[in-house]
């Protein structure tokens, strides 16, 4: 046996999930998951077959096409495997196979069957919240086959009606962004809408729809500074160190005064008398002495007045700012784009 | 000449009186910036054409300060009863009155210019030389600390009149000071004290050629002012 056999024996018993689902209620089509599960092609075939002809819900019908895929693609019928995959993709266009969990030949089946339908598959709408006009909502999809694909919403309790947001040629993933405005400019009226993508080529076409809602809100305004994170004021008196500077000034002072005394004294008058001089000098040096030992006043501080001053002045010139972005913001809208559980596929 | 003499001394009475009546009533308001007065306490030495005429006493003293913008004056009114000195000849004591105004401007930093006139009365007028002068000259002052300030000022005594006569040139006569301010009681009281030191080198001619007649004080002064 084959290695793709094996996956495909493996693969099933390993993941039940993958092929027989607990909702598949009818019989025959569980029998031929039991025959396929028991290696059994050829019975798996013929019970996947009647199972079709039988009164089937969609998820069943589905399931019963798929393990008809995968029997034939085990059995090496790719082109079989391949038409019953299409069936799978038409009825669910979003399904996929785990490509960890299949046989490359399934996958490779399952991929073929992919381009030759036109279905627009993984249609996403992103959730998101934008102030109007500075936003857009992300929406992605994926488009099988070549063709010309046209995007619309609707909705909007009719104060929409249709609107085109995108045509284009495409095949593959298309990504798209809508700004969520109206003609005008305007923001859309809150309310539910659906996202339309459909496919055309040819006289094939394919659409589905993810629906949205779309809800207003104010726009949150910027609170007001007191400070600006990481400065903070200084304080505008500093403490200079002590100094002996004014012991030294006194000396200074004194000196000069006793001296010059010394020095204009007229020399007829004979020795000038320093008693006047030295009592008040006395007083001074004294007087010095005391004020280098205290501590010394605080002094303005001139460079964390500026420094405050500044700050204070670009705080003022922030919240001046601010003031007027908060105006700006209560003129705003903020619009909340939330995707809504899809009722059904495509068509 | 004696009457003259006379009306001056009773003039400076008057006004210390008025001083010291000033520094006692703190409520009395000025509309200048600042305005301090009070009583000091004198005691100098005193030097006359030779170091053996030399007087030293004590006395007593008023001085008033204001201060308006950049603009402060002072006002020394001063009596000290010189008494001769034990080392000395002289026999007699005598009175000296003096009246220091000087006004002073800001410059720049530390300094001052200053001017002003000093008149300076000797009773018995015989015994000493009254003197008045012109003042110019400048203060530098410093503040040590907290309500502690010095200043240490200089200047020339220009155009010097002796009541004996005599004449100086112009540096001839030159005055050095030195003072201290301590503010107490909250900035209300002031603790001051002044040295003044003058120097006239005056010389007379009575006919056989000029004579060296020097003229010396040296005044200290300790006392409070009461801020306005």
């Amino acid at each position: 046996m084959r290695r793709s056999t094996w996956l495909l024996l493996v693969i099933p018993l390993i993941f039940p999930p993958a092929l027989a689902a607990q909702t598949v209620q009818n019989a025959t089509l569980r029998r031929a998951q039991q025959a396929f599960d028991n290696l059994d092609y050829r019975q798996a075939l013929t019970l996947g077959q009647a199972s079709l002809r039988e009164r089937l819900t969609g998820y069943e019908r589905a399931r019963a096409y798929e393990l008809l895929g995968f029997t034939y693609s085990g059995m090496d019928s790719i082109l079989k495997a391949v038409d019953a995959f299409k069936q799978v993709v038409l009825i669910e266009p979003e399904r996929d196979l785990d490509p960890n969990r299949t046989s490359p030949k399934a996958l490779s089946a399952f991929q073929v069957a992919l381009t030759q339908i036109l279905v627009i598959r993984q249609l996403r709408v992103d959730s998101v919240e934008f102030i109007g006009g500075q936003g857009a909502v992300g929406i992605r999809y994926t488009v099988t086959q070549p063709s010309r694909v046209v995007t619309r919403i609707t909705g909007g309790g009719g104060t929409l009606g249709s609107m085109r947001i995108d045509s284009t040629v495409a095949n593959g993933q298309v990504n798209i962004r809508w700004p969520a405005r109206v003609a005008s400019g305007d923001p859309v009226p809150a309310g539910n809408y659906n996202v339309v993508v459909e496919a055309t080529v040819g006289q094939n076409s394919f659409s589905t729809s993810q629906p949205i809602r779309v809800t207003h809100g104010a726009v949150d305004t910027v609170a007001h500074l007191t400070s600006l994170p990481g400065y903070t004021y200084l304080p505008e008196t500093e403490v200079p160190p002590k100094s002996w500077r004014p012991m030294g000034l006194a000396l200074v002072y004194t000196g000069i005064a006793l001296a010059g005394t010394s020095a204009l004294s007229n020399g007829n008058l004979g020795s000038a008398s320093l008693r006047e001089g030295s009592a008040i000098g006395g007083g001074i040096v004294l007087a010095g002495f005391i004020m280098t030992l205290k501590k010394p006043a605080p002094q303005p501080a001139r460079g964390n007045i500026l420094y405050n001053s500044l700050l204070r002045e670009q705080i003022a010139r922030r919240n001046t700012e601010i003031a007027q972005e908060n105006t700006r913001r209560r003129q705003q809208v903020a619009l909340t784009v939330v995707p809504l559980p899809r009722t059904g596929g495509g068509r | 000449m004696r009457r003259e003499g006379w009306n001056v001394g009773k003039m400076e009475r008057v006004a210390g009186m008025v001083a010291v009546m000033l520094s006692i009533v703190p409520s009395f308001h000025l509309s200048a910036q600042h305005f301090a007065i009070g009583p000091q306490i004198a005691f100098g030495d005193y030097r006359e054409i030779s170091a053996d005429l030399r007087y030293n006493g004590g006395g007593i003293a008023a001085k008033a300060t204001v201060e308006w913008k950049k603009f402060s004056a002072d006002v020394v009114l001063s009596k000290v009863k010189y008494k001769p000195d034990s080392h000395g000849t002289a026999t007699t004591e005598f009175d000296a009155s003096e009246v220091d105004v000087r006004l002073r401007y800001y410059i720049t930093g530390p300094v001052s210019g200053e001017l002003g006139f000093i008149n300076r009365k000797a009773d018995p007028e015989f015994e000493a030389q009254s003197v008045g002068a012109i003042t110019a000259g400048a203060q530098m002052a410093y503040v040590l600390g907290p309500g502690v300030r010095m200043a240490l000022r200089g200047g020339l005594l220009l155009g010097a009149k002796y009541s004996g006569g005599g004449t100086t040139s112009g540096l001839g006569a030159l005055q050095l000071g030195l003072g201290l301010t301590v503010d107490a009681l909250h900035g209300r009281v002031r603790v001051t004290g002044d040295y003044g030191f003058q120097r006239f080198s005056r010389k007379t001619d009575d006919g056989s050629g000029p004579l060296p007649a020097p003229i010396q004080q040296s005044l200290g002064r300790i006392g409070f002012a009461v801020v306005f």
